[in-house]
Order: C-alpha cells, then sequence, then structure tokens
C-alpha cells in the first residue's frame, strides 16, 4: 500500500493550507491539472484461462500488491455452484484481481486480471467498457483457454495483443506458430512475454498501447 | 424455505425499480436474498418488516442496498471516489458501510474496485453504496473522461508514462 499512503501525502500537503477536513474539491482550483486534481483512471484488462500467469502478470508492473475484488453473478448459472437449497437462480461470486499504477500526476492505469472462461463473460461487458484494450495472455500448451477471450475482444472491436507467456524462461511455441494456431489477424500483435519480469510485462502493455493509439487516431481521421 | 421467499423472486429480479419510499416492499422482494433467507443467520423476524433498511446493513451486503444491484449514478469499476466537504462534515454520523465507505475516501481518492477489494464487498453492493452518497452530496465521482479510448492525447501521454516506468 506504499503508493497509496504517497497519495494520501500528496493530497495532505496540498491541503495542509486548507480546510482540514473539507478538503477542496479537485479541479475546481487549478482546472490545469495540479496535484490536487484527481487523476483520470483508465483501464486495461488481462484475459487469460486459470493458471495463464495473469496475477503475476498484474502483479510485476503494479505499485500495490495485487487487489482480489468480487463481481456477484447475478444471472443464472446452471449446473454451476449449486447450492441445493435454492429452486431457480443461485448468486456465484467471482474473484478478480487487479493491479494499479501511477504513471504519471494526472494518469493512474488499473490492470484487471479476468477468468477467461466462457461461463465468465458476464463480467467482461462490464470490465470492458471504457476499457483502453486487452492483453490475452497464452499458455501455449493449452491455446484453446484462450478462444473465449479472443473471440470475445474480436467481436468487440477493443484493441489487444496476444501475449505468449514463457513458463521458467521456456517458450514452447514461437510467436508465429500460436499466430497460425490462433489464426490471429495480420494486424493482432503477438508477443512473447515474461509474466514475472517488469520489463517484459511493459513492453507488452506498450504494444497494446500502440495498437489502442492506432485505432484511436484512424477513428479520429473518419471524424 | 420460508414463505417469504414464495413469490416475487423470479418475477423481477431487478429490484432497483422500487421507489424508494417503500423500504417494506423492498425487503420483500430483494432479489439476492432469497437463499439467504433459509440460512439460520438471517433475521427472519426483522427482514421483510424492516422499517429502516439501512439497518441491515451491517447483516449482510444486499440488504444495505434494500436488494438493489444498481445505483442510480453509474459509475465504472475504475470510476474514482472522493469524500466531499459536506461529507465530511457528517462522516461520523454515517453508520454501516456508508460510514465505511466514505471514512476510506476521506484519506484517499479510491476506485469502485479498491473500495470493493478493502471493504470485501461484491462491486455492485459499492456502486450502490457510493451512488446513494453521491445522490447525497457526500461523495464526488471522477468518472474516466467520456471516450478515453478515443483520446489520442491520453493515449500518447501514457504511453509516455509507461516507457518512463
Amino acid at each position: 500500500m506504499l503508493s497509496e499512503t504517497t497519495t494520501h501525502n500528496e493530497l495532505g500537503r496540498d491541503v495542509s493550507g486548507r480546510n482540514e477536513s473539507g478538503r477542496d474539491e479537485p479541479g475546481r482550483q487549478d482546472p490545469a491539472g495540479g496535484p490536487n486534481r484527481a487523476p483520470v483512471p483508465v483501464k486495461i484488462v488481462v484475459a487469460g484461462g486459470f493458471g495463464v500467469g495473469k496475477t503475476t502478470f498484474v502483479g510485476a508492473i503494479s505499485d500495490i500488491a495485487p487487489l482480489t475484488t468480487e463481481a456477484a453473478m447475478t444471472t443464472a448459472s446452471e449446473g454451476i455452484d449449486d447450492r441445493g437449497y435454492v429452486s431457480t437462480k443461485t448468486t456465484t461470486t467471482v474473484a478478480m484481481d487487479f493491479g494499479r499504477v501511477a504513471v504519471d500526476s494526472s494518469i493512474v492505469l488499473y490492470i484487471f486480471g479476468t477468468p477467461g472462461q466462457d461461463r465468465f463473460g458476464f463480467m467482461w461487458n462490464d470490465l470492458v467498457k471504457g476499457a483502453l484494450g486487452a492483453v490475452v495472455l497464452v499458455d501455449s500448451r493449452r491455446i484453446e483457454d484462450s478462444f473465449p477471450a479472443l473471440d470475445y475482444f474480436e467481436h468487440r472491436n477493443l484493441p489487444f495483443v496476444v501475449a505468449v507467456n514463457s513458463f521458467d524462461g521456456h517458450v514452447f511455441h514461437t510467436a508465429d506458430d500460436v499466430r497460425e494456431a490462433l489464426s490471429i489477424a495480420p494486424h493482432v500483435p503477438v508477443v512473447v512475454t515474461d509474466a514475472r519480469r517488469r520489463e517484459a510485462v511493459k513492453e507488452t502493455l506498450l504494444s497494446l498501447l500502440q495498437v489502442s493509439l492506432e485505432q484511436a487516431k484512424a477513428r479520429a481521421r473518419k471524424g | 424455505m420460508s414463505d417469504v421467499s414464495v413469490s416475487g423472486y423470479d418475477a423481477d429480479p431487478g429490484g432497483g425499480q422500487l421507489s424508494a419510499d417503500q423500504p417494506q416492499e423492498a425487503a420483500l422482494v430483494r432479489p439476492f436474498l432469497s437463499r439467504m433467507l433459509s440460512m439460520p443467520t438471517a433475521r427472519m423476524d426483522d427482514a421483510p418488516v424492516a422499517d429502516d433498511v439501512t439497518e441491515a446493513a451491517g447483516v449482510r451486503s444486499y440488504a444495505m442496498t434494500s436488494g438493489r444491484a444498481q445505483g442510480s449514478v453509474p459509475l465504472e469499476i475504475e470510476s474514482m471516489l472522493q469524500l466531499t466537504a459536506e461529507g465530511a462534515m457528517v462522516l461520523e454520523r454515517l453508520q454501516f458501510e456508508r460510514g465505511r465507505v466514505a471514512t476510506l475516501c476521506q484519506a484517499e481518492i479510491l476506485s469502485v474496485a479498491e473500495l470493493s477489494a478493502r471493504l470485501h464487498l461484491p462491486i455492485g453492493v459499492i456502486r450502490v453504496v457510493a451512488s446513494d452518497l453521491i445522490v447525497d452530496g457526500l461523495l464526488q465521482a471522477h468518472v474516466p473522461s467520456f471516450g478515453v479510448a478515443d483520446d489520442v492525447d491520453l493515449i500518447s501521454r501514457l504511453i509516455e508514462g509507461v516507457r518512463a516506468l
């Protein structure tokens, strides 16, 4: 929680000359974006099957140890988590890990790791709304785990990259092999990453953000 | 299974449409409580007739929200929340989840997702509680700028920033 303490201290210093309890509304005094202005939150989604390294990936870049949150699944969940004593609907909660990166004083990046299975699709609409893009993390020995996520992001026209995670520094298939096996469109980057290494995770995010930037520029040109 | 769960649950799972001046009605159709009501910890006598739904906050998540799954203010999971000056003035009087959310948002600006993680409450509950606080003027939300994905300047700054990490 180091970074959060830092944020607090920065804010505390900034408002120290003012009413202590009633912090001024950010942006009002300083519309240009001083330190008292709330940062713009942006988010990136990391999808992939269980055990592919999503939480590791998030943790490698996050300022804070990845946090876990729960989303309640309120739709019918046939055959899943049947509690036995309710005739119709069940409420299932799905855990989701996420991290936070203070990119600069005005932008905070949230990275959400989300389970990649079909039955969690209900969560994705919520997650993907307003997201800059997605990283589909792939274990090349179990590429079928990434099918639902790929289908979903392709249909939603969300910028995404395919990142083949290496395990213990070992990549079992090349990026080209994975691209072919998954029928990835030529404009979608396929990169090899190492979820444990901060630099590799950074590069993966940058390759995604380039795609996001290109798409934003293309839309702006269309006007 | 108690009689309160027999009817009403499946017909309208979206309890959010209930008007705010009918808390008793809301208590009867809390969509998330159908199974919980049969649990030993449920207060069978109180739940259907609770005259102050906020009292249920200490009992279970969705009792706090009167069974609503959505608040009136649209909040994304990354929306950032901050206590207002007005909120700070009444902070000590806020109870249960309202108080816990408000207290955390006084110390720092936190996202819906972080509040959910730190209070061990589902995102949906935080959304409703925070939405109520915003309507009451006690919290201020910083929602992502509209169309972040179209903001060429923002994405360019983000790339610069990530590169410099």
